[in-house]
This record gives C-alpha cells, sequence and structure tokens, in this order.
C-alpha cells in the first residue's frame, strides 16, 4: 500500500530565487496494492513533480508518503537504498533517462548487477529475454541509445525497470513514444505482470484512452491540487467538476473518429503556478464560478464512496 | 507545385549486427501549402526520414536518392549552404526535447539565439519575440519563465518549447516530429490550432502516433512500415476507406478499440522478409506475397496502396 499525505513542493525560481512555484500542494492519495492509480492534469500542474517526491528523488516542502507504513521521507540514506529496488519510476523522457554511454544490454543488465537480482552466469539470457518481452530483438542489444528510435528506448527504460521487478512502479507517460499497435501490446504486458505480480501502479498520462483502461482509480489534477479523484468508472462516467469535464470534453474533440467539428474549449490561460489564483484555483477558467470561488478554496469532500470533488457547487 | 520530393531515398545504418535498413525506400512529394503526415510502428524510420531532409544523421549512415528542394537536390548541396537551409528554409522540430535543449542556456534565451541565427534581429527584439512565442505555446507567466533553465520546465512545456523555437525562425517547411507528444487534451487543441494557423502557408511534414492530432492537421497521410511507405492518401480516405492491412491493424489498435495489437513482432531491419514486408504478419498473405515485393499502385485517385489483395 501506497499513501501519500499532504504532500507539497515549492520550487524557488528566478534570478532571484524570490518566486515560488507551488508545483505541488497539499496532494493526498492512497493506492491499494495491487491496484492502479491513473493521475492526469494539464501540463506542468505538478504530475512528475509528485513521482520524484515519492522516489525521493526531490525532497518535499512538506507532507509524509507511507510504503506499507514505512514513512519513506524520514528514511536514513542507507535504509532508502535497501528499500529502492522495490520502488521504481518509469521517467517520461526515455532519452535522458538511459546513459548514453552504454549499450542496451549493458543498460539492461546494470539493475541486475547491483542489486544482485539474477547470477552471472544467467544473466545475458536474462537480458534477451526482457528485450523480447518489450518487443525489442537482439540486434538492439548491442547498440547505443542514440542508434534507436525513440519507442524502442522508451521500451529498453521499462525493460529496465522490469528487470528488478519493483513492488511499486511510477510510470510517467510510458507508451507516449510508442504507436498504438505496439502500445496496446506494451499496456497488455503491463496489465499481465499486475495480476502476476500485484505490481502497484501510479500510472501518469494524458491520453484519457489509455487511463481508463488501465487506471482502477483516477486522480485528477490542476495547478498543483488534486480536483477530482474516484473509481474510474465514476470519473468517467459521473465526472463532477468542471475541469474534469472540460478535460473530458477536449479528449473527445482530438478523437480520431470524432466529427470535426469545435466544440468549446476551456476558455483563457492557464495561470502561472508562480501567481497562483485567490480561492478556487480553477476559478478563472471555470463556466460555473460565483463570489465564493474567487474567495474560498474549496476541500475535497467525498461525495459518494470514494468519490472525492473539490468544488463549492456540485 | 510541390515544395519537398524525396526520390528514392534509402538512408542505412551499417552496425556489428550488419545493415540497418532504416529508410528503404521512400518517395513522396509535399506540395507547397500542404501538410503530409506520416504514422507508423515505432523504429520503422520516420525520424530517420525527417533527419535525411535535414541532413542531420551521424558520420556512419549512408545516404542514397535525391531531395529536391527549392530548385537543388539537398543530398549535393555543401555543409555551409546546409547549415544555412536549416532553420531559414526548413526547420525541424525534433523528437526528444531533453537532449535537444541546452541545459546550461536559459529557454529564452535559446529560442532567442535561433531567431536573431536566421531573422538577424537584434538581442532585444529577439528576446522579445522569443518571450511572445512562448506565450504562444500556452507557457504560463512567459516572461518569468523565459529566465529559467530547461530543467525547470515540465516534460509538455519542453515539448512547447521545442514547438516555439521550431515556428520561430518561420521556414518555409517544417518537420515536426511528434511536436504534441507529452501534451494534456486541453493544450494539445490549443497547440493543434497555433500550428495549424503558422503552417497554412507553409509546407508541413508531420511525424506523429496521435491520430487525432494528424487527423486534424494533414492533407494528406502516409503509412510507413519497416522502412517504406505502404499507403498514402487524402486524410478522409485513410480513415474511411483504409485498404493496406497493416494500416486496418493499425486503426484497430487504437486504445477505444480495446487493446488489441497487430500480432506478430515488428520485423528486422537487417533481414527484412521477402516478399512483402507486412506478410509475416497479415492475415491475408497468400502465396505471391510471399515472393514479390509489392509495388505502390494507385487504386483510386490519390490512393496508393502497396499490396497484391488491395
Ligand atoms: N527543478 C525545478 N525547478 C523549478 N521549477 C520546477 C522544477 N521542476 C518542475 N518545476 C515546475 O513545477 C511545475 C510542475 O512540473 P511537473 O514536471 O511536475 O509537471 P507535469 O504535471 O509533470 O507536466 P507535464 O505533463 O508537462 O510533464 C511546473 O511549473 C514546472 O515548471
Ligand atoms: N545510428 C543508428 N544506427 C543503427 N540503427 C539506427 C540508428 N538510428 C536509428 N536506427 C534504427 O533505424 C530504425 C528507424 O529509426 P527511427 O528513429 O527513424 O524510428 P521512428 O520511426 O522514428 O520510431 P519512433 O516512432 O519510435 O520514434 C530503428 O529501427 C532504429 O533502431
Ligand atoms: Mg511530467
Ligand atoms: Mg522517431
Amino acid at each position: 500500500m501506497l499513501e501519500v499525505n499532504g504532500l507539497t513542493k515549492h520550487f524557488s525560481s528566478g534570478i532571484l530565487q524570490k518566486q515560488h512555484v507551488k508545483a505541488v500542494d497539499g496532494v493526498s492519495f492512497r493506492i491499494k496494492a495491487g491496484t492502479t492509480l491513473g493521475l492526469v492534469g494539464e501540463s506542468g500542474c505538478g504530475k512528475t513533480t509528485i513521482g520524484r517526491l515519492i522516489m525521493r528523488l526531490i525532497e518535499p516542502t512538506d507532507g509524509q508518503v507511507l510504503f506499507d507504513d514505512i514513512d519513506l521521507l524520514t528514511l536514513k540514506k542507507r535504509e532508502l537504498r535497501k528499500i529502492r529496488p522495490r520502488m521504481q519510476m518509469i521517467f517520461q523522457d526515455p532519452d535522458s533517462s538511459l546513459d548514453p554511454r552504454m549499450t542496451i544490454g549493458t543498460s539492461i543488465a546494470e539493475p541486475l548487477k547491483v542489486h544482485g537480482i539474477v547470477p552471472k552466469h544467467e544473466r545475458s539470457q536474462k537480458i534477451r529475454e526482457l528485450i523480447k518481452t518489450v518487443g525489442l530483438s537482439p540486434e538492439h542489444v548491442n547498440r547505443y541509445p542514440y542508434q534507436l528510435s525513440g519507442g524502442q528506448n522508451q521500451r529498453v527504460v521499462l525493460a529496465r525497470i522490469l528487470a528488478m521487478n519493483p513492488d511499486i512502479i511510477i510510470a510517467d507517460e510510458p507508451t507516449s513514444s510508442l504507436d498504438v499497435s505496439v502500445q496496446a501490446q506494451i499496456l497488455n504486458l503491463m496489465k499481465d505482470l499486475q495480476k502476476k505480480f500485484n505490481h502497484t501502479y501510479l500510472f501518469i498520462t494524458h491520453d484519457l484512452d489509455v487511463v481508463r483502461i488501465m487506471a482502477d482509480r483516477i486522480a485528477v489534477m490542476y495547478l498543483g491540487k488534486l480536483v477530482e479523484i474516484g473509481e474510474t468508472h465514476d470519473v468517467f462516467g459521473y465526472a463532477k467538476h468542471p475541469y474534469t469535464q472540460a478535460l473530458l470534453s477536449a479528449a473527445t474533440r482530438m478523437k480520431p473518429g470524432a466529427e470535426r467539428k469545435k466544440q468549446t474549449l476551456l476558455k483563457g490561460e492557464t495561470p502561472g503556478p508562480i501567481d497562483m489564483p485567490s480561492g478556487c484555483r480553477f476559478h478563472t477558467r471555470c463556466p460555473r464560478k460565483k463570489n465564493r470561488c474567487m474567495i474560498e478554496e474549496p476541500e475535497l469532500v467525498e461525495i459518494k464512496g470514494g468519490h472525492h470533488v473539490a468544488c463549492h457547487f456540485i | 507545385m510541390s515544395s519537398l520530393e524525396i526520390i528514392d531515398l534509402k538512408t542505412h545504418f551499417p552496425t556489428p549486427d550488419g545493415h540497418v535498413r532504416a529508410v528503404d525506400t521512400i518517395t513522396l512529394s509535399i506540395m507547397e501549402n500542404e501538410t503530409f503526415g506520416v504514422i507508423g510502428e515505432t523504429g520503422c524510420g520516420k525520424t530517420v526520414l525527417g533527419l535525411s531532409v535535414m541532413r542531420l544523421l551521424p558520420p556512419t549512415a549512408t545516404i542514397a536518392g535525391k531531395i529536391r528542394y527549392a530548385g537543388r537536390n539537398l543530398l549535393e548541396v555543401s555543409e555551409a549552404e546546409m547549415r544555412r537551409v536549416r532553420g531559414e528554409e526548413i526547420a525541424m522540430i525534433l523528437q526528444n526535447p531533453t537532449t535537444s535543449l541546452n541545459p546550461v542556456i536559459r529557454v529564452g534565451e535559446q529560442i532567442a539565439e535561433a531567431i536573431r541565427l536566421h531573422q538577424g534581429l537584434n538581442k532585444r527584439d529577439a528576446k522579445k519575440k522569443a518571450v511572445e512565442m512562448l506565450d504562444a505555446v500556452k507557457i504560463p507567466s512567459p516572461a518569468e519563465r523565459a529566465n529559467e533553465y530547461p530543467h525547470e520546465f515540465s516534460g509538455g512545456m519542453k515539448q512547447r518549447v521545442m514547438i516555439a523555437m521550431g515556428l520561430a525562425c518561420d521556414p518555409a517547411l517544417i518537420i515536426a516530429d511528434e511536436p504534441t507528444k507529452g501534451l494534456d487534451v486541453t493544450i494539445k487543441a490549443q497547440i493543434v490550432e497555433l500550428i495549424q494557423k503558422v503552417t497554412e502557408k507553409k509546407a508541413m511534414l508531420l511525424i506523429t502516433h496521435d491520430l487525432g492530432v494528424a487527423r486534424e492537421l494533414c492533407d494528406r497521410i502516409a503509412l510507413m512500415y519497416a522502412g517504406e511507405l505502404v499507403e498514402y492518401a487524402q486524410i478522409k480516405e485513410i480513415f474511411e476507406n483504409p485498404l493496406h492491412p497493416y494500416t486496418r491493424g493499425f486503426l484497430g489498435s487504437l486504445p477505444d478499440q480495446g487493446l488489441v495489437p497487430i500480432p506478430g513482432i515488428s520485423p528486422s531491419l537487417i533481414e527484412l522478409p521477402d516478399g512483402c514486408r507486412f506478410h509475416p504478419r497479415c492475415k491475408y498473405t497468400t502465396d505471391v506475397c510471399k515472393q514479390k515485393h509489392p509495388e505502390m499502385i494507385e487504386v483510386a485517385e490519390g490512393h496508393f496502396v502497396r499490396c497484391f489483395h488491395a
């Protein structure tokens, strides 16, 4: 079980380090072991930052991350290192998460070696197996990342993670560089492995069709905060937050088979996380805005078993 | 009139394991004002095709064929001339923002530099234009954020910086490699509108995995498989009347159709299958498919297919 409580990260940026980017601002959720939480939201709303905080690649401004009741954020370096192999993140950007000086084979072998997962004489067999699992072939093993395509590298990253067989996988846009057919293969693979090994996924994506298939629950984020969270079925079928609704309607418009007519897109610009709007963060673009929204920030409230929404007017 | 004409292009990479035939063989032409989409399996050679036009390949690559642009063969012009062509006449929005942006230069400066180089603006005006471009690609607080470094940007923000840079120099031909990767639906729709507006009077080669984006932007679209085109036609025709079994399988594997991948594995580009390159995965395969390599045939006006059974 993974539990996140009041997770917060403010970056100071700008020449004088004076502007504060409130990348993540008091986010809480739980993921039951063996299930998938989908995390969606506008570009720049803080999804990757949440992943990096859970992995403790950056230190939070505030908050708590519990993994099987172990408080990850207070762990000492040594203890953290012990728990690392059990938690892995697939980074959004495959090319920069591979070492350009290492061949693909060496890259995949490395975690096997470091964590002593597979004995030396079985390693090359294991690498070949992993390469095949993700739909690549032996001819790729001796190449460097620059000699592979974007989507091939993305699958090398996945193979590396699967080599470790962690309990928790934070998958940040794991199929963004794949064509739809190979994407379907990889998503099926991830689902099969989840069933087999009881993996827990935090699945970050912009593709709502993908998240609908992959996630048991969905969290929708806007400017550093969760605005809605619930069972996939409820969030898609009975979206309550105006932002979630706008997201779903924009998605229909971009569908390849959809009628080629213009739908009303979300109006207005995304406010910067630097000068955050007062009250509800979404009020500058919300079609249902009232005075109260500009003053008072709504809390996430449960409207039905497990379905929470942060809006004054639902 | 055509803007770009690619004729019998072959781009290969010798490796210790054999010759990788990444592009083998491509012929296509893009009209002025036209957006031509290329979609296809990951690893089938789309990026290599774009990089061949830009002549930005690693030195090991061998290129044959012709790439005609503005009255000359780009494969024959000098490197100095090619440097001028890049950016001024043709710009490429590269697939990978993180490795294409310089980590130690502020984002605004990087865009301004590209503008200054190709448009001869002074420093202040270039900076101003850079901020305008960041605003155009929907980066909030663009003036402040221009002063940040790439690592301070989210994945989708970096992606949009690439688009800003590509569009800033006002080239006549744009090669865009997965320009909308990693963007959420609302921003994607806005970016698509921006690209539409900017490229209205330009030619564009659009490489994408996103069929929704392709449908919005492209006039014609081509399906690529194992180094060659297997089908191309007007966009509407491809969606309504796909003929090549690969195209059909591709459209059938969209996530909202369930998760049904095309069976079988991607072919090796070192030892390409004999006959039709798709035959090992095709359910309509007959003897002729195993023996002969099908030619592109025009089956209806402007609709070309490389299949014996189409
Ligand atoms: N190291 C950093 N320094 C300063 N600001 C940062 C840093 N990392 C992220 N940010 C900012 O924090 C915000 C959230 O970024 P994050 O990468 O989490 O977004 P995201 O939701 O993953 O977006 P995308 O979908 O585009 O990948 C953005 O405004 C980003 O610019
Ligand atoms: N420098 C190189 N040396 C050897 N092979 C290479 C090199 N660069 C690319 N390749 C191979 O050429 C093929 C085409 O690569 P390319 O990057 O064009 O694919 P792509 O169609 O853009 O795929 P994606 O959709 O994943 O980006 C791939 O199979 C890749 O492994
Ligand atoms: Mg991200
Ligand atoms: Mg590519």
